[in-house]
């Protein structure tokens, strides 16, 4: 039997979210991103699109494309607040929800025939009513698996909506760029486009050993992909797996204090993201990116916590332990993972009972008024390291 | 050297010492059994370097005195497929070859200069006490699982010992859990105080089974020596200062529950098998005189609430433990009704008997919650 699969991404979310706020925006090339020298593009309008910007270039470069574009700073919490109405309209009506990230809803309404008649419809209505009950631009694919939906959803953008009948995915795929296909990123692009394969059609009609001999473990995923081929579930939940966090310096820099109070305050945020969550982690990573872009990552385990104290001596000893070359570090990042559900256990000797309630006052605090109500002293001044 | 030894027996006494070997060692002869034969006595020795069990054997026949390590793996193996039958040894000293026959068989290995394996330290400057084996087993079993595996921690790795005139108690913790064993019928003649690593008292828990025999125990600031019997241990002392743990036992205590042990001890093991499979964290409701237990696990959707009467005597509270240390502390209580004496949710919790039948013994269990946020 055929599957039904739907695919709705929003449409250049974050920008459509400030123009909400702000309808000033509206019709304006808008770019949402870090400001500073090393920031980058996390989402354009489609008016800036024209310049030849695109999210994750650098905003320099954008500012050069595209000098009258608008700024926007971001602000998540915002977004995904929006995110989380869009996805309470989609599950209120669809039986099967996968949230695939803060812009894109995948929904599996195969064998509903009886209640769904004009599939084609029901997702047109879904639309519009999330058009209309937020304002968010959203555009949906539909088809029988999850990547056909999402090309397809690609192809329908802006603000439209597209059908690919069961049958006729390769035929869909076939003229199309090979970048559209999703898990084909910058360098599969490369190398493929080095070897002279520019449309799908080329994948299609190649050899699944051929690409395998070319793309290793991967090839047989994208040789898949490319012949509309994904057996993939839509799956309603899938567990977080890990936390992190990520700091570019503006300038790259080889002062211990500074990294260390980078740290200090990244620890500080996922620990309290990790408790309000109620988990614990179990493998802590340190990311160090040297100036000239090599990137070393160093893990260790812990026993499972979500203590400040703990999580910042391991990390200082990781860092400690393997920041011993004089070079010019570029970016510093903390991973947790090995996430479980559940709570710090109370040390008899080293855990003070006022350190305790310290830190259980100071998430209080936080809860109410915001992680940055309250902070380590240290981190006062260093409020544009990030 | 030769002798002869009956197999179950000589396969029964090596097995008892065989625990201290080690899997992998460093040292070669340390995977063997050291034989030492001085006219009719056989006396065999197993190591670690830091344990070292001697046991002396019965034999019925014994020509030539000598001493050989012989390959303990090879040993137990053939041992073990004989019924009981004589075996004969014999062991040519100048190349180590062993001979063993026994029944229609005979068996060559070779073995290794008996001088070769390490010497027991000699004690000098001890001090020692005799306490009865069962107080000392039931110390063991009381203390041990509380211990610590933290390598960067050995000093939490052992059951503290502090000997007095008064009583002998037993500490062991991890930071987490704390177990406080003291007796009033054993003593010692002065003040002492050391810690026994937990390998040599697992050792001779397993020994001493539930024979009934006086115990000597020398030490000095080093080592620990326990003889019983026909069996002699000798243990290195971890070194170092053990953590303050009078000051971390909480005095004021006024939440104070009453409850049928094993009804408790089920409903914990129950409810914990919803609890994170990691974690297996639970928590504890007590209002007025019912505690809910209940335990939850979001990645799977997996939740459990069961409700129990209690007798308690103090202001509501939530507090949240660790399922399996609670379980180890249930089972190693005897009472039939526990008390679990609280004062704040992050503040340690503490267990004790309740009309212990023994008066003699003072039991207190303590354990660590956790940090309930939310």
């Amino acid at each position: 039997m055929n599957r039904q699969i739907i695919h709705m991404d929003l449409d250049s979310f974050f920008v459509s979210v400030e123009r909400l706020l702000d309808s000033s925006l509206n019709g304006k090339p808008v770019i949402i991103g870090g400001t500073s020298d090393r920031g980058v593009v996390a989402s354009c309008s489609y008016e800036a699109r024209q310049f030849g910007v695109h999210s994750a270039m650098p905003s320099r470069m954008a500012k050069q494309l595209c000098p009258q574009a608008i700024f926007v700073r971001g602000d998540m919490d915002s977004y995904s607040r929006h995110s989380n109405v869009v996805t309470k309209i989609i599950e209120e009506r669809a039986p099967l929800v996968e949230k695939a990230s803060i812009d894109e809803h995948y929904i599996d309404i195969t064998g509903m025939d009886r209640f769904i008649k004009n599939s084609m419809l029901w997702s047109h209505e879904l639309r519009e009513s999330i058009i209309k009950e937020t304002g968010l631009p959203i555009s949906f694919g539909l088809s029988v698996n999850k990547t056909v939906s999402k090309v397809a959803t690609g192809e329908a953008k802006p603000s439209g909506e597209k059908r690919v009948d069961a049958g006729i995915e390769k035929l869909f795929l076939a003229p199309l760029s090979i970048k559209k296909i999703p898990g084909i990123g910058g360098k599969t692009f490369t190398l493929l486009r080095n070897m002279g394969i520019e449309k799908v059609e080329t994948i299609q009609q190649m050899p699944l050993p051929m690409i395998q001999r070319v793309l290793g473990e991967n090839g047989q995923s994208i040789w898949k992909k490319a012949n509309g081929i994904d057996n993939n579930p839509v799956q309603p939940y899938s567990e977080q797996k890990s936390m992190s966090s990520e700091t570019t310096f503006d300038k790259d820099t080889t002062d211990i204090e500074q990294l260390r109070r980078v740290l200090i305050k990244m620890i500080e945020k996922l620990a309290f993201d990790l408790r309000k969550s109620k988990k614990v982690t179990g493998c802590v990573t340190l990311k160090l990116r040297y100036s000239d872009f090599q990137t070393h990552t160093f893990q260790t385990k812990v026993a499972y916590t979500a203590s400040d104290h703990v999580l910042l001596d391991k990390i200082l000893e990781l860092f400690k332990k393997n920041y011993s070359r004089r070079v010019l570090i570029r970016l510093i990042g903390i991973k947790f993972s090995n996430l479980v559900s559940g709570f710090t256990q109370i040390n008899l000797f080293d855990d003070s009972e006022e350190m305790i309630n310290l830190y259980q006052s100071m998430d209080k605090i936080r809860k109410r008024f915001g992680f940055k109500a309250i902070m380590k002293s240290i981190n006062l001044k260093v409020k544009n390291d990030s | 050297m030769k002798f002869i030894a009956s197999s179950t027996t000589l396969l029964k006494q090596l097995q008892s010492i065989s625990g201290v070997l080690n899997s992998n060692n460093t040292l070669p002869i340390l995977d063997n059994f050291l034989f030492e034969l001085n006219d009719d006595s056989l006396v065999v020795s197993a190591s670690d370097l830091e344990t070292t069990i001697t046991t002396k054997i019965q034999i019925s026949k014994a020509e030539e005195s000598g001493c050989v390590a012989i390959p303990a793996k090879i040993l137990l193996d053939t041992l073990k497929t004989f019924s009981d039958i004589p075996v004969s040894f014999t062991i040519d000293d100048k190349n180590f070859g062993i001979e063993i026959s026994a029944g229609e068989g005979k068996y060559r290995l070779t073995g290794h200069d008996g001088n070769e394996f390490p010497k027991l330290p000699t004690l000098e400057s001890t001090s020692s006490l005799t306490i009865n084996s069962l107080l000392l087993t039931k110390a063991i079993n009381k203390t041990i699982f509380a211990t610590g595996n933290d390598e960067l921690r050995p000093i939490m790795s052992g059951v503290f010992c502090q000997l007095s005139t008064k009583s002998i108690t037993f500490v062991a913790t991890d930071a987490h859990k704390l177990v406080r064993y003291t007796r009033n019928d054993a003593k010692s003649e002065s003040d002492a105080a050391f810690i026994l690593p937990k390998k040599p008292l697992n050792q001779l828990k397993n020994i001493l089974g539930n024979q009934d025999t006086p115990v000597k125990i020398e030490y000095n600031n080093t080592n620990a020596f326990f003889s019983f019997e026909n069996v002699n241990l000798i243990c290195r002392l971890i070194e170092g200062k053990y953590p303050n743990y009078e000051a971390v036992i909480p005095a004021e205590n006024p939440n104070k529950l009453t409850i049928d042990r094993i009804s408790f001890l089920s409903s914990i093991k129950r409810v914990a098998i919803f609890a994170n499979q990691s974690t297996h964290q639970v928590r504890l409701k007590i209002t007025g005189r019912e505690l809910v237990l209940s335990a939850e696990d979001l990645d799977f959707s997996n939740e459990a609430k069961e409700r129990l009467s209690c007798q308690y005597e103090g202001d509501d509270m939530e507090i949240g433990f660790n399922s399996k240390f609670i379980l180890e502390m249930l089972t190693n209580l005897e009472t039939d009704e526990i008390n679990l004496e609280m004062s704040a949710p992050n503040r340690a919790g503490i267990l004790l008997p309740v009309n212990s039948e023994n008066k003699s013994e003072d039991v207190l269990m303590l354990v660590m919650p956790v940090m309930l946020n939310g």
